[in-house]
């Protein structure tokens, strides 16, 4: 009887090893390591828009625009539906048979964690892009056939599948910005406040009163930008602030922020971290969805550093008073210095030129001719955009940099 | 007694393993590259878990192209299937498949148009 059993169970592992033995070895459909099918996954996956996309937010009130709406489901029916279905059910004839389904758009909850700017880029581009294209999307993208408004009008009827009714922003939708704000809470609310209003425990005594104080976010006054004076910071901006921190003189407690930072780098943290970071700074200020088209002050290449420039630069100093504030030799010791205030009226120290690693918005040429070209909002630093040619602003950058001990030569690309 | 456990134990072990077997029957999306209508074939660039390949699918006898319209009969709004040739598959085109491996090869006996473009 024993030996029978161990019969049945040697026919048994048998046929098992020829059942398996027979499965495609192309690894579709099998689960590996106990993961769900990628079609039980869906497409959606939380990460943060590229930065080419970080500032496609869509205007507040397209959201609850009728016509627009309108407008979005007659391409939605004709463009969309075949694989999301006319409800919005992911389940279109199409898309019924795709090995990664399309998300269910009626799903309140994973509808209001879906950031504009990133349903914008996913609408844009498509599965063409990763983490969508490893994962094996037929999302096509649109960016081709639709016209932004296009774009703007499928979402804002795709947005209605969710059953909500106003506008889909953070502010009504905290759940979009909600790593954005854990990470706020960890590394930036000593300085920045709760509210992002700069009013944080530890800001006020980096350097106690005077400027600079720690930025109020809400307020539509940001120093480091690449926009014109008076406009709001890029996402690119708001990287390049956090991934560099600010630096400056600082005062004593900024002794232990590496190189003079009054605001420390935060190059160390994942760039998708600093990116959802931000994206809860910017929902700190709703201004960041009014503006209806972003224009960024260009940096063209820098020009060759000669003598010449450098001697014009020298002149162009004088002519555009910038010792005034910063000095015949450029520390910052010019004759209006002891009089300079901030915008919240804080004595401000003009920057002592001699000294270009502490320039708060970066030393290299195109730092410096950004922060002449755009002004230092909220500073007395204005900018020179609308009084400075290209060509004359490299000459200032170069005898300013040249200040601080020949370094323009050197950073220079010819 | 013992002859009933162990048949129990081949049944069981036998369902077992032919269940996820059973579910080999893998769709595949992904863009048509090349259409051999003669020897039935349809070549597709695939991508998945992270991996980009090309598959060749092999149409069985009687194999159905489809694609999606809007119903054009009074009262209908969903969506029908319109029937196409191999032939009118175009390079470029997202179509799904769900393919069985069988004798080496890839084989279909429906393939859905996704997007034509």
């Amino acid at each position: 009887m024993k030996t029978t059993c161990k019969l049945m169970l040697l026919i048994a592992a048998l046929a098992a090893f020829a059942v398996w033995s027979v499965r495609p070895p192309l690894g579709l459909a099998d689960p590996k390591n106990g993961e769900p099918h990628e079609e039980e996954k869906g497409a959606h996956a939380h990460v943060p828009a590229p930065l080419s996309y970080a500032d496609a937010h869509m205007p507040v009130e397209a959201w609850t625009d009728a016509a627009l709406i309108a407008r979005g489901k007659e391409i939605y029916a004709a463009k969309c539906a075949v694989c999301h279905g006319d409800s919005g059910d992911g389940k279109g004839p199409a898309g019924a048979a795709l090995p990664l389904k399309p998300p269910d758009l009626r799903d309140r909850h994973a509808i209001d964690e879906m950031r504009d700017n990133y349903w914008f880029w996913r609408v844009s581009e498509g599965g063409a892009e990763e983490p969508f294209k490893s994962k094996g999307s037929a999302m096509p993208p649109w960016k081709g056939d639709l016209s932004m408004q296009d774009r703007w009008a499928v979402i804002a009827y795709q947005h209605t599948f969710s059953g909500h009714k106003g506008p889909h922003v953070p502010w009504e939708h905290p759940e979009m910005v909600q790593v954005g704000r854990d990470i706020f809470a960890m590394a930036c609310i000593q300085c920045h406040g709760a509210a992002g209003k700069g009013d944080g425990s530890v800001g006020a005594t980096l350097s106690p009163r005077r400027a600079p104080q720690p930025r109020d976010l809400t307020a539509e006054q940001f120093k480091f930008r690449s926009t014109p004076s008076g406009q709001l910071p890029t996402t690119a901006d708001l990287v390049r602030t956090v991934t560099e921190g600010v630096r400056g003189a600082g005062g004593p407690l900024t002794l232990g922020l590496r190189g003079y930072r009054i605001m420390p780098s935060f190059r160390h943290m994942p760039i998708e971290q600093r990116l959802e970071l931000i994206e809860y700074v910017k929902s700190l200020n709703r201004a960041f969805w009014s503006r209806t088209r972003i224009e960024t002050v260009a940096v063209p290449a820098p020009p060759p550093v000669t003598p010449e420039r450098v001697a014009r630069g020298k002149q162009l100093y004088a002519d555009a008073e910038c010792l005034a504030c910063h000095g015949e030799r450029g520390r910052g010791d010019g004759a209006s210095a002891p009089t300079l205030k901030d915008s919240r009226e804080l004595p401000i120290v003009a920057t002592d030129l001699t000294q270009p690693n502490r320039f708060k918005n970066g030393s290299s040429p195109e730092d410096v001719y950004r922060t002449l070209m755009t002004g230092l909002a909220g500073t007395p630093m204005p900018s020179y955009g609308d009084s400075l040619e290209p060509d004359q602003a490299w000459d200032l950058v170069y005898y300013v940099l040249s200040i601080g001990g020949g370094r323009p030569a050197a950073a220079a690309r010819p | 007694m013992r002859v009933r456990a162990a048949l129990a134990v081949v049944i069981l072990g036998g369902w077992l393993v032919a269940a996820p077997a059973v579910a080999d029957e893998a769709p595949i999306s992904g863009a048509v590259k090349a259409v051999d209508a003669a020897a039935s074939t349809v070549t597709l660039e695939s991508t998945a878990k992270g991996k980009t390949r090309t598959v060749v699918v092999h149409l069985k006898p009687g194999a159905k192209v489809v694609k999606f319209t809007r119903a054009t009969e009074p009262g209908k709004t969903g969506f029908v299937e319109q029937p196409l040739s191999l032939a009118d598959l175009k390079p470029g085109w997202i179509v799904s498949v769900e393919t069985k491996h069988e004798g080496g090869k890839e084989v279909a006996d429906l393939v859905k148009v996704v997007l034509e473009r």
